[in-house]
């Protein structure tokens, strides 16, 4: 069994995580299409369709090829990110001040969405090489540190403030998962406001800093700057609060089809669902999120490996974390930091890498009666 | 079995429950706040949401018209288009070439409105590129026609009606009609503390400013409708299925025009009036019906274009205007006080007579100077022995000086007081200067242990400090010829709906009955009468065999000044020449109108100032009420006010075009 590179057999497939994966990307498309309808472009929702269908068979793909293969070349997948990511600084095309993307053709490629992904594989590569029946103590945290920081700052250079922060984010999850000693637990913890500060004075831009401030200030008197920095918060809220229970109804919405919340389709699909569905519907979708995730820590916690436990957690966290900004952020208790919702949002990248993502959980699901493995 | 390091899943183990519960506390925090959002507020939100999509939109009120006696239109509302844009929009590339294109604009216009667009576009982040502003107003119909025609092909323009203010008559009556401007913060204020006005006022509003104008803006306004239309953020409206949707109640309330008003004013007479007076830069004119006290001319000149007042000023204009030392901003006939010079010598002559002091056969000899106090008052010359018809009618300072003296000065000021003199007439339509007749009291008040006989004996002849205006002016001497009854002097005869119906009609105001004999009003009427028939009256070489008129002239002194630096010799004397006066009634038998007219600078008032008189007098009753017609302004039927028709230009002096059909 060991031996064979294919999955075959019937009985372990993970039916419930292709079917929640299917559920989300099913109404996150319908919801694209709502936002969509009214303001003549349409025809997103079925671009978004493709890169689902598309994503989809490439997570099959990723899934069925035992993971133990991409564990040999762990070091190598996050190297290749990492060159992805020094490429993009170098020949990159700039878009709206920041260089993340590869342009080929009419496609473009976002390599720091992909990194998300490599730097998980990276560090459950270290991870597995790296059991400790002791605490883990400061320098044990160096190397996984390194291999994040350095994602960090080539992430930062584009800059890509949200994929930086997620990066970081990751790795604190993943280092949870481990057993730490006290002291590395406060290094961690520290480190949090210290990278906070160093981000706020050297790294934010401008409108980055005003769109905290104006949350701030939201929080503190909801009516001001309504018209300014405030809009986005302001006018999710009101969507998101007007669904009421049931909601206005399916392409019934004013947030997404009337154009009162820009930059809806990405940042804000879930201020058009909710609107449309209501507390109902978005409680619904909510849960959806959270049944997604503690799948994943399930799925980790029945693999008979590290690499794949870290994986599956890994790969929940960044799921996790763009969940909890994005929806914290379309409902106004943070600030609005350009973070898509997982397969709800429009965007290639986006969706590519979370396929690229499910692939690496299912597989981990699949594989998780196979035997343990050595090198 | 021995378990290789890799497979060491016990440092894993413990951590997993802690996730778990971290995760769930996490996703409950969100549920939470949807519930807070959405259930405890989501009306809240529901209405803020609703409140988002629709837009009231205001309906204007057609504001009243403004009609002369004859029913000629002298102020209505013209349809005016506004070219629209909201910033966000518009496509700057070419959507926006296309735009400049259709409107025929030079590159310097288009220079300039693609600055404008991109001021509110600029900033991504600023949602005033969502607000309407407009770009083009009043829209010539070629560029109405083109925009509307291709309107598929720009986005984010629209084109929104505003009707416009159109005064046909110009600067003929700009005075007494007044104009229209922009509200100012202190209107806005004014008004929503005002209980009485429903339609406060919003920022971008017009409101009327001087004259009928501003006094009538509650009668003309109306009150504005709305219509309410549910948009997307760009302000395009949604279809009408939608909209149904989520507009629940009433969407539309109608617009409440205003009301029309009809003035005692004849357009015919004003333009004459003017015409009259063209010769001389500063001077002003009324003429009144001494039956009613209406107003049927009030010239002031140089006066302003209501039209250009209403559409702005630029800079150079409004310079131009301030610095213009004529003061075309000011109504004279109103605003403006004046020594009234010899035109005050019949009231003095009304207190000697009535207080028994003079018979109208008293003779006094005037060798060219009165000596008083050690004091020479100067007449014009020696007119030799004078009785009071004399004396009036060669305007003989000696004979008033002798009245003053006897009379004295508190009892010159009651009866000048009792003929309106020293208060304000009540006109209304503008602001109003009440003159000033001294007392006894005045002097003690104002210049302490100052007062001589002598300061009466300048009040007789309407110098010192005797000031009035010129309605206060015609006012007194419709009163004189009248048989003694002050009006105050209207300009509004009625207000009404714009079908027709009277809203309010304005009856002759009685002030007072004065208190002087027929007797004595007779003989100083019969004196002004000889003003101009006589052939030693001041005013006799204004006389015309076609009207006859009773008047008396007037030159007032004016406060001598040095020459300044800059001015010509030709400034330097017209500002040191006298203000020229004319006060008259006609005709002298059974009169019906006063004429009053002054020239400032115009020098000797039988001279400069009584032709101007005469010859409004003459062609009075010989184009606006010839004599085998009905003398005065009979009432134009209400119902011929429809289907007006609106002269584009006319100037000429008899207007038949601008009549009503």
């Amino acid at each position: 069994m060991a031996g064979s590179l294919v999955y075959n057999r019937r009985e372990e497939f993970d039916w419930v995580l292709v079917g929640v994966v299917f559920l989300i990307s099913t109404i996150g498309i319908l919801n694209l299409y709502s936002t969509g309808v009214a303001s003549g472009a349409p025809e997103l929702y079925l671009t978004q369709l493709y890169w689902v269908v598309l994503g989809g068979i490439g997570s099959f793909i990723v899934a069925i090829i035992d993971y133990k293969h991409y564990e040999r070349y762990g070091y190598f997948a996050y190297g290749a990110g990492i060159i992805l990511l020094i490429m993009v600084l170098v020949f990159g095309k700039e878009v709206g001040g920041s260089v993340r993307w590869f342009a080929i053709g009419e496609f473009r490629f976002q390599p720091s969405e992909l990194m998300k992904v490599l730097l998980v594989v990276g560090l459950a590569k270290y991870l597995h090489h790296d059991p400790k029946a002791e605490g883990r103590k400061l320098e044990d945290l160096f190397v996984p540190a390194l291999m994040t920081g350095l994602a960090m700052v080539l992430i930062l250079k584009e800059p890509d403030l949200g994929t930086a922060l997620l990066c970081i984010l990751v790795f604190f999850s993943i280092m949870m998962l481990t057993r730490l000693t006290f002291r590395s637990t406060m290094a961690l913890l520290l480190s949090t406001p210290i990278v906070a500060i160093v981000g706020w004075s050297y790294l934010m831009k401008d409108y980055q800093k005003q769109r905290v401030i104006s949350f701030w200030n939201l929080f503190v008197d909801p009516e001001a700057d309504k018209l300014g920095a405030g809009w986005h918060a302001n006018q999710s809220i009101i969507a998101i609060g007007s669904g009421e229970v049931t909601g206005k109804g399916y392409l019934q919405g004013t947030a997404g089809p009337h154009h009162f919340l820009p930059e809806c389709r990405t940042d804000f699909p879930f201020s058009v669902f909710a609107e449309e569905h209501g507390f109902l519907g978005a409680a619904g979708l909510v849960f959806l999120y959270l049944f997604l995730i503690m799948w994943c820590i399930r799925i980790a916690s029945q693999s008979r490996d590290r690499f794949g436990s870290v994986i599956a957690v890994g790969i929940g966290s960044i799921i996790f974390w763009h969940v909890v900004i994005n929806l914290g952020m379309v409902m106004g208790i943070m600030p609005v930091v350009g973070m898509t919702l997982p397969l709800f949002s429009y965007g290639g990248s986006s969706v590519l890498t979370f396929m690229l993502g499910f692939g690496l959980l299912l597989n981990v699901s699949i594989h998780r009666y196979r035997r343990s493995y050595g090198t | 079995m021995h378990i290789s390091p890799r497979n060491e899943l016990s440092e894993f183990r413990r951590r997993y429950r802690w996730m778990r519960v971290f995760v769930f506390l996490t996703f409950l925090v969100f549920v939470g706040r949807l519930a807070y959002l959405q259930l405890i507020n989501g009306g809240d939100y529901h209405k803020k949401s609703v409140n988002n999509v629709i837009r009231t939109v205001s309906l204007p009120a057609v504001r009243g018209r403004i009609f002369d006696a004859k029913g000629r239109v002298m102020a209505t509302s013209m349809p005016s288009h506004t070219l629209v844009a909201i910033p966000h929009y518009v496509d700057m590339g070419e959507g926006f070439a296309r735009l400049v294109e259709l409107l025929g604009l030079d590159e310097q216009e288009a220079q300039k409105m693609s600055d404008k667009l991109n001021d509110y576009r600029k900033d991504s982040h600023d949602m005033r590129r969502f607000q309407q502003i407009s770009l083009v107003e009043n829209m010539a119909p070629e560029q109405l026609a083109a925009v509307k025609a291709y309107h598929d092909e720009l986005a984010g323009i629209d084109v929104v009606d505003e009707p416009r203010r159109y005064y046909p008559y110009g600067e003929i009556a700009s005075h007494v009609i007044g104009y229209m401007n922009e509200v100012n913060g202190d209107d806005i204020t004014r008004a929503t503390e005002n209980e009485n006005i429903v339609d406060k006022y919003r920022a971008g509003d017009l409101i009327g400013r001087k004259g009928i104008e501003h006094s009538f803006e509650a009668d003309l306004r109306g009150v504005r409708g709305w219509k309410k239309k549910v948009v997307d953020a760009r302000g395009l409206a949604l279809s009408k299925e939608k909209a149904e949707n989520l507009l629940p109640d009433a969407s539309m309330q109608e617009p409440i025009p205003g009301y029309d008003i009809t003035l005692t004013i004849d357009v015919a007479l004003q333009k004459l009036a003017r015409q009259a007076l063209s010769g001389h830069p500063s001077a002003s004119a009324v003429v009144m019906n001494i039956h009613d006290g209406s107003i049927l001319a009030a010239v002031s000149r140089p006066s302003l274009d209501s039209n250009k007042m209403t559409a702005g000023l630029t800079y150079e204009e409004h310079d131009a205007i301030n610095e213009n030392p004529y003061r075309p901003r000011i109504d004279k006939t109103v605003y403006e006080n004046y020594f009234p010079g010899s035109v005050f010598k019949p009231f003095t002559a009304f207190a000697a007579l009535e207080e028994g002091i003079v018979t109208p056969d008293d003779v006094f000899n005037c060798s060219g100077f009165h000596e008083f106090g050690g004091r020479i008052f100067k007449c014009t010359h020696a007119h030799g022995d004078m009785t009071l018809y004399d004396a009036l009618v060669q305007s003989c300072n000696v004979y008033f000086y002798n009245l003053a003296e006897m009379t004295g000065m508190d009892r010159i000021a009651r009866y000048a007081g009792e003929f309106g003199f020293g208060q304000k007439t009540g006109v209304g339509y503008n602001t109003e200067a009440a003159g000033q007749i001294p007392t006894r009291e005045w002097y003690d008040k104002n210049f302490p242990g100052q007062f001589r006989i002598g300061h009466t004996l300048n009040a007789a002849i309407g110098q010192g400090n005797t000031k009035v205006t010129l309605m206060q002016v015609a006012t007194a001497y419709s009163a004189m010829a009248n048989g003694g009854t002050l009006y105050q002097p209207q300009v509004v005869k009625r207000i009404e709906t714009p079908d027709g119906e009277e809203v309010k009609s304005f009856q002759p105001i009685i002030k007072r009955r004065v208190s002087v004999g027929k007797h004595s009003m007779d003989l100083v009427m019969e004196a002004l009468a000889g003003v101009v028939e006589d052939e030693k009256g001041t005013a006799h070489s204004a006389y015309n065999e076609a009207v006859s008129v009773a008047g008396k002239t007037g030159t007032a002194q004016v406060v001598k000044q040095s020459r300044k630096k800059g001015d010509t010799m030709a400034e330097f004397y017209y500002k040191n020449r006298d203000h020229a006066w004319f006060a008259s009634v006609a005709p002298v038998e059974n009169p019906e109108i006063a004429i009053v007219v002054l020239v400032e600078h115009g020098g000797a008032g039988g001279e400069h100032a009584a032709p101007v008189g005469v010859e409004i007098a003459r062609r009075y009753f010989d184009e606006i009420a010839p004599r085998h017609e009905a003398p005065l302004l009979a009432d134009s039927p209400a119902d011929k006010k429809k289907d007006v028709k609106v002269p584009v230009e006319d100037t000429s002096p008899t207007t038949a075009s601008a009549h009503k059909h």
